[in-house]
């Protein structure tokens, strides 16, 4: 426990030592803010008369219900924040493994009575409570701003966050193998940012598999999409979680267990992997 | 006196890449340092002195042998408890002050917080570093950031301290001052293992000292030991001449003359009157005869020229 208190407290120092705090929480508190001077409700009687977003009216002629619109407002906002807060996350973190494994640092962890999975996993979970306090942040803020200009509460909104969470654990465990192996925060970087638009281009796994004239050619390309995070359809699952039942079917139907799982499984592996190379590396 | 460091029949080889040849960075080295005692690792460059130091530590693995610290096998995290380590260019986060960095370095050596508390005012007065305590370490000049890394590795009271060139970019007052602390370390039962190329200061600082040469030990043993000359003296004369120097020579001494006087290598204390015998009745006065006593540099560098030698041979 105490040595993870120590990195914990390690990585916060640096992160705000280093301006990666400030800076983090700094646009994303610029996106707040554009968010709650963007959205202007009109509401007569509990009852929503007219809309405004970015200045512009929203067309009210379909007599939409408070509810729906924010309902609206929360799904489209959702996905964007998934964006957002995977890739701040990933900007703000990658270097932990990269600048420890810096001679005359490592030195200095690794003399420690420590093992270095321990040191490892503490770094990780450090690293975590840093992109999970943003994501809580940002989710967070624009519930409570849409809840102060509607009075419409919809807490799947602030649930959806723990789906991008997990993403970001996910992503973060591969940006943690990569430092390992490669002792690069670019290159870590990089490659998690090529990992989540890989994912995404894999969700059309089986038009690619039926394009292809190979064989095995397809069933590399179905291997990849069940080894490789499933971030197209974690991202659904952000909008279909936080739209709920008024979501249609075909959004709906990726609430399945199995993008979570697969998408899990590849994040241990991942730290399993990096845990036993980082205890296997000589420094 | 309890072994604190052993080290057996150490032996690691690197591997190369596009299977050239291994690497061998040691090569069967054996030795111990006891208790209380200040111990020098010197060597030319890839001599294996690092190599040591980071098997110790477990930062690196050996190919074969065994060490231990504390009785405990290096690659059990355990044996780190008990251990200090200042590395050579060692990063201390920058961004931290000095009372953070011991705060945080302390933590991850199982150390709870009011002991830390309690430890950190009179360690940072002993390396004189109390006025800083709270300054980022990047206002740090070289010789403060160097005596902090020594407070770092101090911080949880360890039994065995290595010390990676701790005087490197010290000022020659703070150097006596480090010194001194690692005196008083050794005075209350710590190992110290220093591995330094300032033969000087190891000469001045260390019990012992283990000369590594092509990852084997070449010369082992207590400093003063290893840096007697026995039978080699100084002679300032009058007139030294050629015919002095031949009758000399006659007798089977070695004769050098450097700058107005001569070096004389003799057998023993008889050989010597006899030289001094031959001078006299040559009509020559003796001015001043003294022993000679080699520093450890020159040991070291004797070491090292006598395996550039065998290696030349070799290749011819």
């Amino acid at each position: 426990m105490k040595v993870l208190v120590a990195n914990i407290e390690d990585v916060m120092r640096e992160a705000a030592a280093r301006w990666t705090l400030i800076a983090y929480f700094f646009l994303s508190t610029i996106f707040i803010i554009i968010f709650a001077s963007a959205i202007n409700l009109d509401i007569v009687d509990g009852a929503l008369a007219g809309a405004k977003l970015f200045g512009k009216e929203v067309d009210m002629r379909d007599s939409i219900s408070i509810e729906k619109l924010v309902l609206g407002f929360e799904t489209g906002f959702s996905v964007f924040l998934y964006f957002l807060c995977t890739f701040l996350a990933i900007f703000a973190t990658a270097h932990l493994v990269p600048r420890m494994q810096e001679k005359g640092t490592i030195d200095l962890y690794l003399s420690r009575p420590v093992s270095r999975v321990k040191l490892l996993l503490s770094r990780y979970i450090a690293g975590l409570i840093l992109a999970g306090s943003n994501v809580l942040y940002l989710m967070g803020s624009i519930w409570l701003i849409v809840i102060w200009k509607t009075q419409v509460v919809n807490p799947r909104f602030l649930l959806g966050g723990t789906i991008i969470f997990l993403v970001i654990a996910v992503l973060l465990a591969f940006a943690f193998l990569v430092g390992v192996v490669t002792s690069s925060t670019a290159v870590s970087i990089m490659t998690t940012y090529g990992l989540f638009f890989f994912g995404l281009m894999l969700a059309a796994h089986d038009k690619i598999a039926a394009a292809v004239s190979e064989e095995w050619q397809a069933w590399t390309i179905e291997t990849l999409y069940w080894v490789f995070p499933k971030t197209a359809e974690l991202g659904q699952a952000v909008v279909a979680f936080v739209g709920g039942e008024v979501m249609p079917d075909r959004v709906l139907q990726v609430l399945t267990p199995a993008p979570f799982l697969t998408t899990a499984a590849f994040g241990v592996g991942c730290l399993i992997l990096a845990s036993w190379l980082f205890t296997r590396k000589e420094f | 006196m309890t072994t604190l460091i052993e080290v057996s029949g150490l032996r690691k080889q690197y591997r190369s890449a596009f299977r050239k040849p291994k690497i061998t960075a040691l090569d069967g080295i054996d030795f111990q340092v006891q208790e209380g005692e200040l111990f020098g690792l010197l060597g030319p460059n890839g001599a294996g002195k690092t190599t040591t130091v980071k098997i110790l530590l477990g930062l690196t693995h050996p190919t074969e042998g065994t060490a231990s610290v504390c009785g405990l096998p290096v690659r059990n995290p355990e044996s780190r408890r008990r251990v200090g380590y200042l590395p050579e260019g060692h990063k201390i986060p920058n961004y931290l002050t000095a009372r953070q960095a011991l705060s945080i370095f302390g933590r991850m050596s199982g150390m709870s917080s009011a002991d830390i508390r309690q430890r950190i005012p009179g360690l940072l007065d002993q390396v004189r570093m109390g006025q800083w305590a709270d300054v980022r370490i990047k206002k740090y000049s070289k010789g403060m950031t160097q005596r902090l890394g020594l407070a770092c590795a101090m911080v949880h009271s360890p039994q065995v301290l290595l010390l990676d060139e701790p005087t490197d970019g010290v000022d020659p007052v703070g150097r006596r001052e480090i010194r001194d602390i690692l005196r008083a370390e050794a005075d209350r039962g710590t190992a110290v293992l220093l591995n330094s190329h300032l033969l000087s200061e190891i000469e001045r600082t260390c019990d012992r000292v283990a000369v590594l040469r092509n990852g084997k030990v070449a010369a082992f043993g207590r400093v003063e030991d290893l840096t007697r000359q026995s039978a080699t003296y100084k002679m300032v004369a009058t007139p030294i001449d050629d015919s002095l120097l031949a009758a000399f020579r006659e007798t089977g001494a070695g004769v050098e003359r450097v700058n107005g006087h001569m070096v004389l290598s003799v057998t023993d204390l008889t050989h010597l009157n006899v030289l001094v015998d031959r001078l006299r009745a040559g009509g020559g006065e003796l001015a001043e005869l003294t022993p000679v006593r080699s520093t450890l540099e020159d040991v070291f560098v004797d070491l090292v020229r006598a395996d550039e030698r065998s290696s030349v041979g070799a290749h011819e």
